[in-house]
């Protein structure tokens, strides 16, 4: 049964959409992650303008963040303050994203933004998680492996506005989780995603946080983020297909589900090298399709 | 079925006002005045039939055309090894939709010239393109940019629009019954623009137009789609806060249900 989508402007078979939440969805379970970053990248293969892909995914991963932060939050693994100072950041730069996302989309290069976005930072995340998980895996094979320090000091820790965050045993300036939190922001905007992926080892390596409450603070504050992106994108330039979303929530749910379960066989290091490896694949498609010519160099976009 | 004892009524009407000299005329009737895109909508299809006062050789032109829209057409090129957009030009009223149907190949039916000159065919259209104004902030009041030549660039428009399967020429996509009644399949695909559309019969005799006939049609969104649609454009803001709760709400939800 194909289904008509009211903003995409494009029919899809219903079962591609719930079946792509679905799948989306598990690897989200398996791996912790948002999805995001395989979500947008998908919907524009099957044909989802950029603009609307990027706009309805914010739309659905402000369910999938909910979802998620809540058995956090019953854990107690959600710092709060750092939440609140990183979603500050977070909706200055999604909001600054959403302007810069109009005016590229406006000289038709939305396009290669998004592609050299996934690909810059999809390459950099997926190495150093891939090169991280390989670490683990071999030392976790020789016995009397040394921990390391909690978190190490540097310059980022001398700056001003120095602030106490209990849950996180941290006293660190504001400053820094703000402009992290601004930096995902923008990102997040542009690429579709909710920016865990970035969001998540910025606050182990650059904010030295435990690892206990990153998940958590992370998902708190993407539901903002993303909630953000949703109403701008809404009022600003009407990509939010409620449709789409909704069908792909739908997926999504059921997928997480039992993703979750199945993260359960395999150890922590191997998830990660997987998912690491997942990353690159994602980066090297999209890099490959940048480089290859396209076979007809010249494109027709409707303007409205 | 009615509709067809209907227009056989008025073809037996025509006999008796059969001229060669005077225009003939061209009747034609469709299936549905109104497509509706709903959610179910996947591309659909539309009988065309009607009559013309014919003899044997005559052909029949169907010209679907629909409405005029602005198109951006951009130009990659290799920048630093990598596919990049830089140039792009505005069309300013090419027509989102024009399908062509024939009753054979078109060249047999007339020559070029006559074709564009009953209005037939993409050389009919008055394209107008020109480079996009460059958006810098110290010349606001830069003149409009010079067109460019629209008949020498048509053809790569031709292509693209093809390939969207938005500009298409169906030969001998109509079916002719005894010289006089004659029917045509539309196809509107599933990516068909909303909007109104003429659809314009012509009759055609020894390479010479000598009749015709012109008919409305509209395309819009209906049902939960244009609910939707009408929701997003009019109230942005509350289905902005809209779309946000109902996301909050279900993924609270799915938390509940899922509890172990």
């Amino acid at each position: 049964m194909y289904i008509y989508l009211p903003i995409a402007e494009v029919s899809m078979h219903i079962g591609v959409i719930i079946g792509l939440g679905g799948g989306v969805g598990f690897l989200s379970g398996l791996f912790g992650v948002g999805g995001g970053f395989l979500m947008t990248p998908l919907l524009i293969f099957f044909g989802i303008p950029p603009a609307v892909a990027v706009a309805t995914e914010a739309n659905q991963i402000v369910a999938s963040s909910v979802s998620g932060v809540l058995a956090h939050m019953r854990r107690g693994n959600v710092d709060f303050k750092m939440g609140g100072i990183l979603m500050l950041g977070g909706v200055i730069g999604s909001s600054l994203g959403v302007v810069l996302f109009s005016f590229l989309r406006s000289i038709g290069q939305i396009d290669l933004v998004i592609q050299l976005s996934y690909v810059v930072f999809l390459g950099i995340i997926g190495f150093l998680m891939l090169t991280e998980s390989m670490r683990t895996i071999l030392r976790s094979r020789k016995p009397g492996a040394v921990r390391g320090k909690l978190h190490q000091h540097n310059w980022l820790h001398g700056l001003p506005f120095k602030m106490r965050f209990r849950r996180s045993k941290l006293y660190i300036s504001a400053l820094l989780p703000l402009l992290i939190g601004a930096f995902v922001g923008v990102l997040a905007a542009i690429m579709g995603v909710g920016g865990g992926f970035i969001m998540v080892p910025a606050m182990i390596y650059l904010l030295g946080m435990p690892t206990s409450v990153v998940v958590g603070t992370s998902l708190f504050q993407i539901i903002f983020v993303t909630a953000n992106v949703t109403l701008l994108q809404s009022v600003q330039t009407q990509t939010v297909d409620f449709l789409l979303a909704g069908l792909l929530l739908l997926g999504a749910v059921i997928g997480a589900q039992f993703g979750s379960r199945a993260s359960a066989i395999l150890r922590g290091e191997q998830l990660r090298g997987l998912l690491a490896l997942m990353v690159l694949a994602v980066c090297f498609k999209i890099g490959y399709d940048l480089v290859i010519q396209p076979e007809d160099l010249l494109s027709v976009e409707f303007l409205k | 079925m009615i509709r067809v004892f209907v227009m056989i009524g008025c073809l037996l009407g025509l006999f008796a006002t059969s001229a060669q000299a005077a225009p003939t005329r061209v009747v034609a009737d469709l299936s549905e005045q109104q497509v509706g895109i709903t959610s179910s909508y996947h591309g659909t299809e539309l009988l065309l039939f009607g009559a013309v006062e014919g003899i044997p050789g005559d052909d029949v032109i169907i010209v679907v055309t629909g409405p005029e829209t602005r198109m951006a057409q951009r130009r990659k090129d290799k920048v630093a090894g990598i596919w990049v957009n830089v140039e792009t030009n505005i069309w300013e009223n090419a027509p989102s939709f024009y399908h062509v149907y024939t009753t054979r190949l078109i060249d047999q039916i007339a020559d070029f010239e006559t074709l564009t000159a009953s209005g037939i065919g993409t050389a009919s259209l008055d394209l107008k393109v020109a480079p996009e104004r460059k958006r810098n902030s110290d010349d606001r009041d830069a003149t409009p940019a010079e067109p460019l030549d629209a008949t020498a660039m048509t053809g790569t428009l031709i292509r693209n629009l093809q390939n969207m399967g938005l500009w298409k020429i169906h030969h001998a996509g109509i079916k002719v019954l005894g010289d006089r009644l004659f029917r045509a399949t539309l196809q509107l695909p599933k990516n068909v623009p909303p909007g109104d559309y003429k659809i314009r019969v012509v009759h055609f005799r020894d390479g010479i137009a000598i009749g015709q006939e012109t008919t409305d049609m509209v395309i819009k969104k209906a049902g939960l789609s244009a609910l939707i649609y009408k929701f997003a454009h009019e109230y942005s803001l509350f289905y902005g806060l809209f779309a946000i709760a109902f996301a909050v709400g279900s993924g609270w939800l799915a938390a509940v249900a899922f509890r172990r």
